[in-house]
């Protein structure tokens, strides 16, 4: 008996020693990637005879699942994620840095900084993303190039028993959506200190800027321009049910507009008159996706050999461009697609975007952000008391002088 | 009788064996491979087994293991692990273990002023050892002995050199393919060669190269050692740190004892919010009861009398609330209450000419938060009342009904005193259930409105539950799952207390239905 | 238990019960609306869609990244299964509690209802890691795997029901088993044969309770299963609603229907069971 089970013990060590000796990728990906990385694992295994696996997961959950399964060493050797979360991934120690080598220069160097943090390199970027303005050509005769224009606009037509507006956008609470309004003037959520590192203790929520941007926001409210507790489905049901002339929205919106059958424009977001008279340009936060490799994997020199010489290449980006068209961060393949119209036109207003702050303090922000927007939209603070509020509760979160 | 008796008693007692033979089996194999809690657990439980299948007194608990083992594995044990969490510092930065911290810091390497890089060329021998010869920039070549490397000279006779002139063997050693590379990549990148103090690793497929340590553990100080600029990171507060404060990044879990019930029950922030988020708290999950049971035992009851036509239609279509993915209900509920473009508000405006400012108002909110509740909970207050009047025996409302007792008093005085028999444990439990609802709370309204000059971030809708969510997650760095922990534990020992209580007061009840 | 109801009695029974119809059914019509909707929007502004379409529906069955088929399976099988061995096992407790006196009972009792009280939100990891450990020696019943998550549910399941089953066994009197009991029944067989089929109302609410609590259960099945042919139904929809921006709410809502339409067939046989009195048992024995 004795000897049985020993042999039967023996045997399953062996069987786990020859189980991490053999070589094998493990990819979490979206279905914004999944099918493309498919056939690219499929050459690569015809290539190398490495197996790859790609399991598709929802995005949402890429995050949590790789924080507690990575430690155990049961997670991927490689994640599809977005750069803001290379800050608490990096600070967890679950990322591997990345070398990208000659490699570097085939990607836009704002992608690529979007990825670091701590003076590292933790992802390979995919794409960029941002906001600007869709908006509906059978309701909007001439695009609004200032937001005095864009108020003139909107008294016109706005008729909230039909209901009809003129601009529409997640604000239910969305501080992500409301922050070009925010930094048209000068609003930001973190400074940069001299080495251009992020300061957690530098929020500039309540600037003048920023307060010129909620305040506009709240007045509209007020005046019953703007329906406030905006969903992401309220606001697709007013666009595509021809209720609201322009959204503010991503590339994300654009499949479904065009299947919609809305004959639509991409535009600036217009500029906001600041306080010394100049026009300020509405900067939206520019996400950037890319692929990022666990610091747990058993196989680092295979997954980033896998992302620089098949991931990094014209032929897949383009495919991925295919599946989630938005603009290339591998530049052979933006100098490709880049005549595509919506591909330029967000790219436009991408120049003005900031990148989203990647430091886990971020977490920090959004909620106190979130709250002090419904404060202003249900007219229960001014901007002014709402934003100092929100910048005290964040400064005491981190726990700032 | 008396056979079958023996016969069952035999085969209880093989059956016995066979599983503690199983257990014993079982424990060597733990035993051999070393993992000792589990083997503690396994023992534990195979002398539990026996002495309840042996002992008379075990009796009752041969009805009631089964259950328990469920609940100790799935409920007990997790309950053990939060309060473990809740004495530590586990958030973000701060996630792995000090091993796995020590293992990362010391296989980090930094690349020395003058890089050089190798290509090289793998093989290996009948009994599976690997070696490479490495080939510099500048012509030299080196060959790895163990985990050193030597200079060797390429063009000795023991290499054997291919067709194509390039070296295929050497003394039982052959070249690996291409492929092979590939598969034995795991143990390549493992290989840490040095040669004159410098660590020569594999960077690329291709490619060897030359770095340096980065850091180096110093056992006896419990301290880092930078090799590259020499500072010194002592362990401080779940990070090695340096003299001048710098932390290097990841830290690690330690125990801190009760400092984050300290926190939570010294921060004043906190002590300020807690008494308004409790209060609704309770009435949220206090009238969520209330009303769904009220309703769901009204409609069980009409439901439940034979008079009524098309029951079995009706109970079905009341139901379905029940039936649908909650989450999906929460959003089009909080879609129909939108107060600007939401359905609910346009009939109130097309009736009254005004419009309810749902979920911007805190009254409203709340209001509309109750309302959508009880929709999600009365169809399971409703079965449950159908299953308990089934309990209630006739022959009572006969004797009532001669004496001459009302419907109404008959429902007081004899449906209600023995429904509220099997159904108050549920109450409790359905209370406690909803004490905990983070999801409708998170879906509908985020806790939100906000309220202005809350000291945290307390909104007029927020539940001690997402309170503490909002508390652990959206403050700090996110994911302070040590404090979460002590929160949890808090409430716990708050809905506990409330629970026990109420307990006495079923107890009351319980033995009032002895009588019957 | 009732009275034939006077005139009146019926108009305020049916009008009570027309007004919990469209409280139960107003949000099921959005649903219903959009699961017919073509441009997959969850708050359409009209309730009746331009252009209805059975397109979701269609897609459900055809789209290959949505093994809706095999999520049902999984869904029936697990749910199935937990809810029986629930409905045994709580019952095998609640006998116990009910009819035997034993040290700890009280305590047993008030602990079973007190630890269900914790908050399960960060019970996660604990029972992520214990199942990733349990895999390492027990392969079958590990993580990803469905007879781990049927154990992790049977764990949450005993605490409530055992206490609703005693409450009702209280109600039965014991005289019924007695008998059996002096002719040498073992109490066991006394519970088999004579009180289980006395308590099949019971029975058959806990089982439908949990049936369907186990059917909609999203948090746990979405962190124990892994891979798109072990999921569930709730975590299968959820995962296919997040895997894409247009967030696909009519075909969501579709199989939401379907799936409200696979609870109802499974409730309609059980009401039968749930209202035969106990009376009605009695006589049959």
């Amino acid at each position: 008996m004795k000897k049985f089970a020993l042999w039967v013990v023996l045997a399953l060590a062996l069987g786990t020693l020859v189980y991490a000796q053999a070589a094998k990728l493990v990819i979490w990906a979206d279905d914004r990637g999944a099918p493309v990385l498919r056939d690219v694992a499929e050459k690569y295994t015809q290539d190398t005879g490495v197996a790859v696996e790609v399991v598709e997961i929802a995005y949402d959950q890429i995050r949590g699942q790789f924080i507690t399964t990575a430690p155990t060493g049961q997670g991927p050797d490689i994640i599809v994620g977005a750069h803001d979360w290379v800050g608490e991934l990096a600070a967890n120690g679950l990322l591997e840095p990345v070398d990208f080598g000659p490699k570097l220069a085939e990607f836009s160097a704002a992608a690529v900084q979007a990825f670091s943090y701590g003076g590292r390199n933790y992802g390979v970027p995919q794409n960029t993303e941002n906001i600007a303005i869709i908006y509906n050509k059978a309701l909007v005769p001439e695009m609004p190039k200032t937001w005095d224009e864009l108020l003139e606009f909107a008294r016109e037509i706005t008729d909230p028993t039909k209901p009809m507006y003129a601009i529409v956008f997640q604000n239910g609470p969305d501080p992500y959506h409301w922050f070009p309004m925010l930094s048209a003037c000068g609003g930001y959520v973190f400074g940069t200190d001299a080495g251009g590192a992020l300061n957690p203790c530098d929020v500039g929520l309540a600037n003048e800027g920023a307060l010129r941007g909620a305040q506009l926001f709240a007045d509209m409210i007020a005046e019953g321009l703007l329906p406030a507790g905006v969903s992401w489905d309220t606001m697709r049901a007013l666009f595509f049910g021809g209720n609201a002339a322009m959204v503010i929205s991503g590339p994300w919106l654009v499949a479904d507009t065009k299947k919609a059958g809305i004959d639509y424009g991409i535009a600036l977001i217009p500029s906001i008159r600041c306080a010394d008279g100049s026009y300020g340009i509405p900067k939206p936060f520019i996400g950037v996706r890319g692929f990022m490799v666990s610091a747990f994997s058993q196989n680092k020199v295979l997954a980033f050999d896998f992302l620089l010489n098949y991931i990094a290449t014209t032929e897949t980006m383009l495919a991925l461009y295919e599946l989630d068209p938005r603009a290339p961060a591998h530049l052979p393949t933006y100098e490709i697609v880049k005549v595509d119209p919506d591909i330029a036109a967000f790219g436009l207003q991408g120049q003005y975007g900031i990148p989203m702050p990647n430091i886990p303090e971020m977490a920090s922000v959004w909620g106190a952000w979130s709250d002090a927007q419904s404060l202003i939209a249900n007219g229960q603070a001014t901007p002014e008391e709402a934003l100092a509020e929100a910048v005290q509760k964040i400064k005491a979160a981190l726990k700032c002088p | 009788m008396a056979g079958r008796v023996a016969i069952a008693q035999g085969l209880k007692l093989g059956l016995l064996a066979l599983l503690d033979a199983a257990a014993v089996w079982a424990a060597i194999s733990l035993l051999l491979r070393g993992d000792l809690l589990p083997l503690a657990l396994l023992a534990a439980g195979a002398l539990l087994l026996n002495y309840v299948v042996l002992s008379r007194r075990a009796y009752p608990l041969r009805f009631l293991l089964p259950g328990l083992v469920f609940l100790f594995a799935m409920v007990v044990y997790p309950i053990g692990y939060t309060v473990n969490v809740s004495l530590t510092n586990l958030q973000t930065g701060n996630l792995l273990t000090k091993v796995q911290v020590i293992a990362q810091l010391e296989g980090r390497y930094y690349l020395p002023p003058e890089s050089e890089t190798f290509s090289y060329w793998a093989f290996r021998n009948p009994q599976g050892e690997l070696r490479v010869t490495l080939l510099a920039e500048d012509g030299c070549s080196y060959l790895s002995e163990g985990s050193t490397l030597v200079p060797v000279d390429l063009t000795d006779p023991r290499f054997v050199r291919g067709p194509d002139g390039t070296v295929v063997a050497f003394d039982d050693f052959s070249r690996l393919p291409l492929a092979e590379i590939y598969r034995s990549l795991p143990a390549l990148e493992r290989l840490d060669l040095t040669w004159e103090g410098v660590h020569v690793r594999l960077a690329t497929i291709r490619e060897f190269r030359t770095y340096l340590r980065k850091y180096e553990y110093l056992r006896d100080a419990d301290a880092i050692r930078d090799l590259e600029t020499g500072v010194v990171y002592t362990a401080r507060e779940g990070y090695f740190t340096s003299p001048d404060g710098v932390r290097i990044e990841p830290g690690f879990q330690i125990y801190v004892g009760f400092r984050n019930y300290l926190d939570v029950l010294t921060n004043p922030g906190i002590r300020a919010d807690f008494s308004r988020v409790f209060g609704w708290t309770v009435a949220w999950s206090f009238l969520t009861v209330f009303f769904s049971f009220w309703v769901g035992l009204v409609l069980a009851y009409l439901l439940n009398d034979p008079y009524v036509r098309g029951r079995f239609f009706y109970r079905s279509l009341l139901i379905i609330p029940y039936a649908m993915p909650a989450f999906i209900s929460a959003l089009v509920w909080a879609g129909l209450f939108n107060t600007d473009l939401g359905v609910i508000n346009r009939i109130i405006g097309a009736l009254f000419g005004t419009k309810v400012r749902w979920l911007q108002d805190p009254f409203w909110a709340r209001t509309a938060l109750i309302f959508i509740n009880v929709w999600l909970t009365y169809p399971y207050m409703m079965i449950v009342s159908l299953g308990a009047l089934q309990s209630i025996p006739k022959e009572m409302y006969e004797a009532a009904r001669v004496d001459g007792a009302t419907g109404w008093q008959r429902f007081w005085t004899i449906t209600m005193p023995l429904l509220w028999v099997s159904v108050a444990p549920l109450l409790i439990g359905s209370f406690a259930f909803t004490f905990n609802n983070f999801t409708i709370i998170w879906l509908v309204t985020a806790g939100r409105p906000a309220v202005l000059g809350a000291a945290t971030p307390a909104g007029a809708t927020d539940i001690l539950i997402s309170w503490t969510y909002r508390l652990a997650f959206e403050g700090d760095r996110g994911n302070q799952l040590g404090l979460a922990s002590a929160v949890s534990i808090i409430i716990f020992i708050i809905i506990a207390t409330i629970s026990a209580v109420n307990f006495r007061f079923t107890r009351a009840l319980e033995d009032v239905s002895r009588g019957v | 238990m009732y009275s034939r109801p006077s005139l009146v009695g019926l108009v305020v029974r049916y009008t009570l019960i027309g007004l919990a119809l469209v409280y139960a059914l107003f949000p099921v019509l959005w649903i219903l609306s959009a699961s017919f909707n073509p441009t997959n929007n969850l708050l359409e502004q009209r309730l009746f869609p331009a252009n209805p379409t059975f397109e979701h529906y269609r897609r459900l069955f055809t789209d290959p990244t949505v093994p809706f088929p095999r999520w049902v399976l999984n869904t029936l099988q697990v749910s199935g299964i937990t809810s029986v061995i629930t409905v045994f096992l709580c019952a095998l407790g609640a006998y116990a509690f009910s009819r035997f006196r034993f040290r700890g009972r009280r305590a047993g009792l008030l602990g079973l209802l007190l630890v269900q009280m914790f908050p399960q939100m960060l019970a996660m990891v604990a029972i992520y890691l214990l199942l990733i450990k349990i895999k390492e020696f027990i392969p079958w019943l590990g993580y990803n795997t469905h007879p781990g998550l049927i154990m992790v549910y049977l764990g949450g399941a005993m605490g409530f029901n055992t206490w609703f089953m005693k409450g009702y066994f209280d109600t039965i009197p014991r005289s019924v088993e007695e008998s059996a009991l002096v002719d040498g029944a073992t109490p066991f067989q006394a519970f088999l044969r004579i009180v289980l089929p006395l308590a099949r109302p019971i029975l058959a609410v806990v089982l439908i309770i949990q049936f369907i609590t186990t059917y909609s259960e999203y948090v746990l099945a979405s962190i124990l299963l892994k891979g798109t042919d072990m999921y569930t139904l709730s975590v299968g929809l959820r995962f296919f609603i997040q895997q894409a921006y247009d967030r696909r709410w009519g075909a969501f809502s579709a199989a939401a229907i379907l799936g409200a339409l696979l609870i109802l067939a499974i409730f309609l046989p059980l009401q039968k069971l749930i209202i035969s009195g106990l009376t009605g048992g009695a006589v049959k024995e």
